[in-house]
């Protein structure tokens, strides 16, 4: 479904992504682990067109998607949930989950897309009315996955869903995204802490310093002393 | 009491001007985060190019009473400039540095003062004897141009419909997200070029229409824009940059202020202008409505 390859990103002068490649088939979940500052964000956001690659090319259910705008990218069916939630602060809840049904023309109707969103996360619709700052993190991280959500997506890309919460939140996060799972779309998402790498992950990809170290199953990652060294301290 | 009256609708009527124009400048402002210089030139432009249009109207037999049909068209259609200057100008330096985009509205603003000297001459031109078309009302013994009750309501419409496009409508809360976090709203499908185009030629028409409502209170002259810029400037630092309930407040207090300074002491008009917003700018940096949402 996303297949990226060999990708350079530079940031002003400095290469931030060198020769990176990862895939995400249909309905998998995919992780990318990595200390801060590794380029997990950064891959992520030249995913969804924010940055352009220097080399390499990113193509999305065949297209080629590197090079095209970010919201080409989100009407192609996918869906972006940032670290910060990037919550519309002066939209209510269902504001901010409603917008995505107007700007993505076509697929489900509008109805069954909200529907959906709260249905994974059944809190909001109790909160509909509240604005953004009137929100916990953990709320504001569940309105940012639903509103993705909403855009009717065929894959979602999380970039550190569980960051800043507390420890009680994360597990209720974490079963959101398995239903979100099991509705049938793929997932890529990032995170910098791998034990918060849900256990229902398909495939894991180690980054550091802008490099993958390591691709494969998650379990096989605690075989790799490079990757252990890099990720095996974290708690 | 009837002179005060008299000088607080004066001061009402010009604060409905000024507030078309501020809040063209608001939207603009609140959304791609460009300070427009060339809201004042899109006054005149609309000034001048109601004046045209009213004078053909005449000249084509139509009934006078109905000139403030061709007036408002002519000054709501002419807002398609912001279509030009947009996509044509602007576009090219919304990646670039907050100054690249005030050089490039001030040299829009340049470029415009030439254009109307070389359309319309360098003569003062006006729709001569329409002003008072619709006659007079008596209010607390004050007697008010209807015309001037006209376009006060019709701010008063504009205002509440902003209001609405805003608050109710899937386009305001587009262009409210838009505002709130360009890059998220991108991510959501938002086509921000569409986005920026509607909302600068939003932005245009109000200068346009503002410009078009004054002209048969006053005459069109081609600085006309520059003097407004500053009022402009002084509405948007006392209400809040961004602010829309902000340009009007602070339209209310430019427009009443400058009305009893030109009544008690014609020579303290922009002085006393000016000494608000230094007040404002000294006490409330963010202005009465800083940071509010648009």
């Amino acid at each position: 479904m996303l297949a990226v390859k060999n990708v350079d990103v530079y940031i002003q002068a400095s290469h931030i992504l060198r020769s990176v490649s990862l895939d995400v088939g249909a309905r998998e979940v995919v992780c990318l682990v990595g200390r801060n500052g590794a380029g997990k964000t950064t891959t992520l956001r030249t995913v969804m067109g924010y940055l352009r690659p220097r080399a390499g090319t990113i193509t999305f259910k065949g297209v080629r998607v590197d090079g095209r705008r970010t919201h080409e990218i989100a009407r192609l069916g996918v869906g972006w949930a940032p670290e910060d939630s990037g919550i519309f602060p002066d939209l209510t809840v269902a504001e901010n989950i409603e917008i995505a049904t107007w700007t993505r023309p076509g697929g489900s109707p509008a109805a069954e897309r909200l529907a959906r969103a709260y249905e994974v996360f059944p809190v909001l619709k109790t909160y509909a009315a509240r604005k953004g700052p009137e929100m916990s993190g953990g709320e504001r991280k569940m309105l940012s996955i639903a509103r993705a959500l909403a855009l009717d997506p065929e894959m979602l890309i999380l970039d550190e869903p569980f960051e800043g919460l507390s420890p009680a939140i994360v597990p209720v996060i974490s079963a959101s995204i398995a239903t979100v799972t099991r509705l049938g779309h793929s997932i890529l998402l990032a995170e910098s802490n791998i034990h918060h790498v849900p256990e229902y992950a398909d495939r894991l990809y180690v980054i550091e310093r802008g490099e993958v170290i390591f691709a494969g199953q998650p379990h096989e990652a605690w075989k790799d002393p490079g990757v252990v060294r890099v990720i095996g301290g974290q708690t | 009491m009837s002179a005060l009256v008299s000088i607080l609708m004066g001061g009402v009527f010009h604060a409905s001007i000024l507030f078309l124009v501020a809040a063209g400048l608001q939207v603009v402002f609140g959304v791609q985060k460009v300070f427009n210089l060339a809201c004042g030139s899109f006054y005149a432009l609309g000034a001048y190019f109601g004046v045209s249009a009213v004078q053909w109207y005449v000249a084509a037999g139509g009934p006078p009473a109905f000139f403030i049909v061709p007036l408002i068209a002519a000054g709501a259609l002419i807002g398609v400039t912001g279509v030009i200057v947009e996509r044509g100008l602007l576009s090219f330096v919304y990646e670039r540095d907050e100054t690249f985009q005030l050089l490039l509205t001030f040299a829009v603003v340049l470029m415009m003062e030439d254009a109307i000297r070389l359309t319309w001459g360098t003569a003062p031109v006006s729709t001569s004897g329409l002003y008072l078309v619709y006659g007079q009302a008596r209010l607390a013994g004050a007697a008010v141009p209807v015309y001037n009750l006209i376009v006060i309501a019709a701010s008063l419409v504009i205002a509440l419909g902003i209001g609405w496009l805003l608050t109710r409508t899937a386009f305001g809360r587009i262009i409210r997200a838009t505002a709130d976090n360009r890059e998220m709203a991108e991510a959501l499908g938002v086509d921000m070029r569409r986005v920026y185009a509607k909302v600068f030629t939003l932005g245009t028409a109000l200068g346009t229409l503002g410009g078009a409502l004054v002209i048969p209170a006053t005459a069109a002259m081609s600085e006309m824009g520059v003097e407004l810029i500053v009022e402009a400037f002084a509405v948007v630092v006392i209400g809040g940059l961004g602010s829309m309930r902000g340009a009007f407040v602070g339209a209310l207090v430019v427009g009443i202020l400058r009305a009893v300074a030109i009544s008690v002491y014609p020579e303290l008009e922009m002085l006393i202008i000016y000494l608000i917003v230094i007040t404002v700018l000294v006490f409330r940096p963010r202005g009465l409505f800083g940071g509010a949402a648009a």
